[in-house]
């Protein structure tokens, strides 16, 4: 009898240990996968085919110009095509701090006007694309809870499996997912596969990096493709593909302007 | 002969049940359980779509319709305040919002002013956002908010009524339901397959919707308070409804049919055997057509509500030929075994004839094309033929095995019988003697109401099979009122090539098309209350781009701004424009809003907006007109012609049946007249009361005539029986009355009471179709007591002459 009351308290001791150690990997896995060099000042172009349920597809490419400010991100991006959008301009900055609003601004120049684009949610799509404003940009760390769900192979390579729940309804909100599954791969600490739990709908959306390449020292997802998922059927997708990616150009701050934007690409 | 060898061939099949009796009642109860067990796959299915057959061209372009643009039958809940613009008005607005959207199942898409779009410029900016994203607090920001959306054409009819006195919040279910919480493994292995494509069409069931709808009843229950009034409304609404009222319907008369069969039973045999027996048959014939249904997967639907108390009715009609003889055969003399083998010879040839005209006349509907129609037509069918082979085996088996418990007959019963007999005797002398004026009566009725029924209308509304005063039937009534309706006919144009949309002609002329539909149909019965499309969205974006000025509420007049500006929208956050185009800017959608009305009024208007469009693009696009106006529309027009390829089919086989029965063509057809004269007494009766032709009240006729027959055919077959034996008309009409007219007396009461029992019902279109039924059952019978003596006396003239001399003589 005594025996199995050391036994029990000590497997009461154990258990919230071992969550607590596997919660604990899971955040250093992440840790590390938020430190990792994803490159700075760079340019590329950027195709993206949307995929409706019917399997009729829509392209639009983008010459795309990223800069690291601070924490913050600023954004350029003009419309290489279709023809009867090129030269649309659109510029972002996105802010790491939680509570301040994205700006966006976006250049017509038939209208010869730029418009800001009064805030949108993060967790609204991204151009019309399966991705949203959330997923294009990093997450901060702290705003989710970690869990070690445990280890797979991605295309031959070992890769960690993480479950990513929101800290608090707010954040929930603010990203539009329950929850996350992140496979992040042991060798270059990058998720390289995610599935995440849309709030509202019974939605799933299926994020794949289908091609990875090593461009001037960093980890780069060339393709990626997001499918959303419902009762096991894709409803939409979206295809994104980088060419003539460069890091560490010479991206001066005036590039990220009003100005620079009017003046087309 | 071959007579004869058919009821030898019947009297040899009865001995065998008798003396295997127990081994045949449990043939019947296990192959009873067998067809039972599919009760358990039996779904309701009340929705709009299930009127169609699922190839259904109009039915596939619907559906085609709904997975690229959503659903366009919508709830509306109707939220008239005291005054719409006031703070509190506003507060209970948003609080009935959100417990709407967080505690409504399936639930695609919500709309309300809490969250309408709200599009506008402000200095630089392009502001989208929901319309009470920013709160009005003061009286002035009231009175700035209500300016603002009483003069947003977007929001009128839509959002809110002309007068700005009710608003509503629309909610759009989803086409399945939601997914259930999906693991993380098995959503992790869809990594590693192939992605699908949804290939079928995707339908939320009756089950999800009855769920939504009963979730929405209550928050609007608990929200409803004061002067905060609160109505439901919309095609789920008014499907949902019908699917309670319709099981509540049927609940009652398959209990009231069971009841009203076993009192008349117990009336006319006083013999508990003689309830039970073919209360049992009948119940285990319905059992077993259902489990059929379930078994092959045929969903119950509106129609399929008469199915039960109609095999009930119709089912017990053999059993009591057969009881009836068998206690004749008893109080004869003859034993238990020789008294039934004797019933079943005797009548199996008559019950099985009659069960094959009641299974044609029904089984007509069955190329139907209204789907629900047809299986109602063959289900039944197979039902009647299920009652009549259980009949036939248990019955006999049943008889052999229990004890023949009878209670004796009141002295009442007797002095009845007497008297009915002297009224019988007296109808059969008087139809023969005034043979001509009763034929020629006869002819005059079938012209006059064969002219009257060549003016019944048809029609097709199913929210006027609800009481007037049910709620979702007020409701709907009053939302029609006050924004102009509740139903949408849809229009899709498809450019063909991507971008087409971008294409400043074609938006002008879209928007060019709802101004114009919208003026012309101001005094039409079909008044369009609001309009959408994408020529709306754009004109909405370029008045927000240019500082909100009502003068640039248009189509920008440089084209090449137009794929910039909905480049901007898309870039805004709003997924509106799902619901108005493709992703590829080709397909279009142009929404029509319009009150719920007979669908008869329909075709005309879609004919208009047909042509309307067809002059407007010409060759530019393919227009497609769909929604659910359209499948209302299909479905009356599958219902004309169905009614009258049924009408046809169920003569023409019957008057066939008849001839071969009787084995003269000439009194074949002639016997057909004491029939056709009660349906087209009925129809002129219809004319006459203002009740149309529905899915329903169509039915009447033939099944009618399926039932009306199955007299005639027992006085046909009796009466040439007797006249070959006496040579008299008149006696032979006699001794027809008073022996086999008896049966057909209390047949024809059982089946019209079981038709009656429908009067009691709540949805209108079934008390309709009972009442005319029972009444056409109850006026062939009396035309197979007055017409067709008549008509025989006619016919065989000359020997009613025999009858008069001999009449004379006697008197001399």
């Amino acid at each position: 009898m005594r025996k199995a009351v050391i036994a029990t308290a000590m497997l009461l001791m154990v258990l919230p240990a071992a969550a607590y150690s596997e919660d604990k990997a899971a955040l250093d896995i992440m840790r590390k996968v938020d430190a990792r060099d994803d490159g700075d000042n760079r340019t590329a172009k950027l195709t993206m085919v949307l995929v409706d349920r019917n399997g009729k597809t829509r392209t639009r490419t983008l010459q795309t110009f990223l800069k690291d400010q601070g924490p913050d991100t600023r954004n350029l991006m003009f419309f290489l095509g279709p023809s009867n959008v090129r030269n649309t301009g659109f510029l972002t900055h996105d802010y790491r701090e939680p509570e301040r609003d994205d700006d966006q601004w976006l250049y017509l120049p038939e209208l010869r006007k730029t418009k800001r684009i009064a805030s949108s949610s993060k967790s609204q799509s991204f151009m019309g694309t399966d991705f949203s404003y959330a997923d294009m940009t990093r997450r901060v760390l702290e705003e989710w809870n970690y869990r070690l769900l445990g280890e797979r192979e991605v295309r031959g390579k070992p890769a960690w499996l993480v479950e990513a729940t929101p800290a608090s309804k707010t954040i929930e909100q603010r990203y539009g997912y329950e929850k996350s599954v992140l496979f992040v791969r042991k060798d270059i600490d990058m998720v390289v596969r995610a599935v995440h739990w849309v709030k509202d709908g019974g939605r799933l959306k299926y994020l794949d990096m289908v091609d990875l390449q090593r461009i001037d020292g960093v980890w780069t997802a060339i393709e990626l493709d997001m499918r959303t998922v419902r009762n096991e059927k894709t409803e939409h997708r979206t295809v994104l593909r980088l060419e003539d990616v460069r890091y560490g150009q010479e991206l001066d701050e005036e590039l990220f302007t009003l100005r620079r934007l009017e003046k087309g690409i | 002969m071959i007579k004869q060898r058919i009821e030898t061939g019947f009297g040899s099949f009865a001995r065998f049940v008798c003396r295997n009796r127990v081994s045949a009642i449990l043939a019947v109860l296990l192959v009873t359980a067998a067809a039972a067990s599919g009760l358990r796959n039996i779904v309701i299915d009340t929705s709009t779509e299930s009127f169609l057959y699922p190839d259904d061209p109009v039915l596939v372009r619907y559906e085609e319709f709904r997975a690229q643009f959503g659903r366009d039958d919508v709830i509306v809940i109707a939220v008239e305040p005291g005054e719409v613009f006031a703070s509190d008005s506003l507060v209970r607005l948003k609080a009935l919002h959100e417990d709407l959207a967080s505690d409504v199942p399936h639930l695609a898409a919500i709309t309300s002013m809490v969250n309408a779009r709200n599009t506008r410029g402000e200095g630089d900016r392009l502001v989208v956002e929901d319309l009470l994203e920013t709160w009005p607090e003061t009286e002035d920001e009231l009175a700035v908010l209500r300016d603002r959306v009483l003069a947003n054409p977007l929001y009128r009819n839509l959002l809110i009524s002309a007068d700005g006195r009710v608003t509503t919040v629309v909610l759009e279910l989803a086409r399945i339901a939601d997914a259930s919480r999906i693991s993380v493994d098995s959503a992790l292995a869809l990594f590693d397959v192939a992605p699908q494509v949804p290939d079928e069409p995707e339908t939320l069931s009756d089950e999800d919707t009855h769920q939504a709808l009963t979730a929405v009843r209550e928050i609007v229950s608990d929200h409803r308070e004061g002067d905060f009034d609160l109505r439901i409304a919309g095609t789920p609404a008014v499907t949902d409804t019908l699917k309670m009222a319709l099981q509540d319907d049927m609940k009652r008369s398959i209990g009231l049919a069971v009841a009203m069969i076993a009192a008349l039973l117990f009336a006319m045999f006083r013999s508990p055997v003689a309830v039970l027996l073919p209360i049992g048959v009948v119940v285990m014939a319905l059992l077993s057509t259902l489990g059929i249904m379930g078994h092959v997967g045929t969903s119950l639907k509106l129609p399929t509500v008469i199915l039960p108390s109609f095999l009930l009715a119709v089912g017990v009609g053999s059993a009591v030929h057969l009881l009836a003889i068998h206690f004749r055969n008893v109080a004869a003399g003859l034993d238990r075994h020789a008294a039934i083998i004797g019933a079943v010879s005797h009548a199996g040839l008559p019950i099985l004839l009659t069960s094959l005209t009641t299974a044609a006349g029904i089984g007509s509907f069955w190329f139907a094309e209204v789907a629900p129609i047809a299986e109602l037509g063959g289900y039944s069918a197979i039902g009647v033929m299920l009652a009549l082979i259980y009949t036939l085996i248990v019955l006999p088996a049943g008889l052999a095995l229990l004890p023949q418990l009878r209670i004796p007959g009141t002295r009442h019963t007797g002095r009845a019988s007497r008297w009915l007999d002297r009224v019988l005797a007296a109808l059969a002398g008087w139809s023969v003697r005034n043979a001509r004026p009763i034929a020629g009566a006869s002819l005059v009725v079938i012209v006059m109401s064969t002219g009257l029924a060549a003016q019944l209308r048809f029609s097709h509304d199913i929210l006027a099979w609800l009481p007037d005063d049910w709620p979702v039937h007020r409701a709907t009534r009053s939302i029609d009122h006050d924004l102009g309706g509740s139903v949408s006919l849809e229009v899709v144009l498809d450019t063909g090539v991507e971008n087409g949309l971008h294409d400043r002609d074609l938006l002008v002329g879209l928007e060019t098309l709802g101004e114009d539909i919208k003026a012309a149909t101001v005094a039409s019965p079909v008044t369009v209350g609001a309009v959408l499309s994408v020529a709306d969205l754009l004109k909405e974006i370029h008045r927000a781009l240019n500082e909100n000025r009502l003068e640039y509420h248009r189509i920008p007049d440089n084209p090449a701004l137009i794929p910039q500006e909905f480049l901007l929208f898309e870039n805004s956050g709003s997924d509106d424009l799902e619901d108005l185009v493709d992703t590829q800017f080709s397909v279009a959608r142009f929404s029509m809003r319009v009150p719920w009305r007979d669908t008869l009024e329909y075709p005309p208007f879609i004919r208009d907006v047909e042509d309307r469009f067809a002059a407007a693009f010409d060759a530019d696009a393919e227009v497609t007109v769909t929604g659910i106006m359209s499948l209302l529309s299909r479905t009356l027009d599958a219902a004309i012609r169905s009614a009258a390829r049924s009408y046809v089919i169920a003569f023409g086989v019957i008057t066939l049946m008849m001839m071969a029965l009787i084995g003269r063509v000439g009194t074949g057809l002639i016997s057909m007249i004491p029939n056709l004269a009660p349906i087209a007494l009925t129809l002129a009766l219809m004319e006459v009361a203002d009740i149309p032709l529905n899915l329903f009240t169509m039915l009447v006729g033939s099944i009618a005539i399926g039932l009306a027959v199955d007299d005639t055919v027992h006085f046909m077959h009796h009466f040439h029986r007797y006249l070959d034996r006496t040579g008299s008309v008149e006696q032979s009409v006699r001794r027809t009355l008073q022996t086999s007219g008896r049966a057909m007396l209390v047949t024809s009461i059982v089946l019209s009471a079981g038709f009656f029992i429908f009067c009691l019902a709540d949805m209108k279109n079934l008390v309709d179709f009972g009442l005319l039924t029972g009444v056409t059952i109850l006026t062939a019978l009396a035309a197979d007591f007055i017409v067709a003596p008549a008509l025989m006396a006619l016919r065989y003239r000359d020997l009613v002459g025999n009858d008069e001399q001999s009449r004379k003589g006697g008197l001399q």
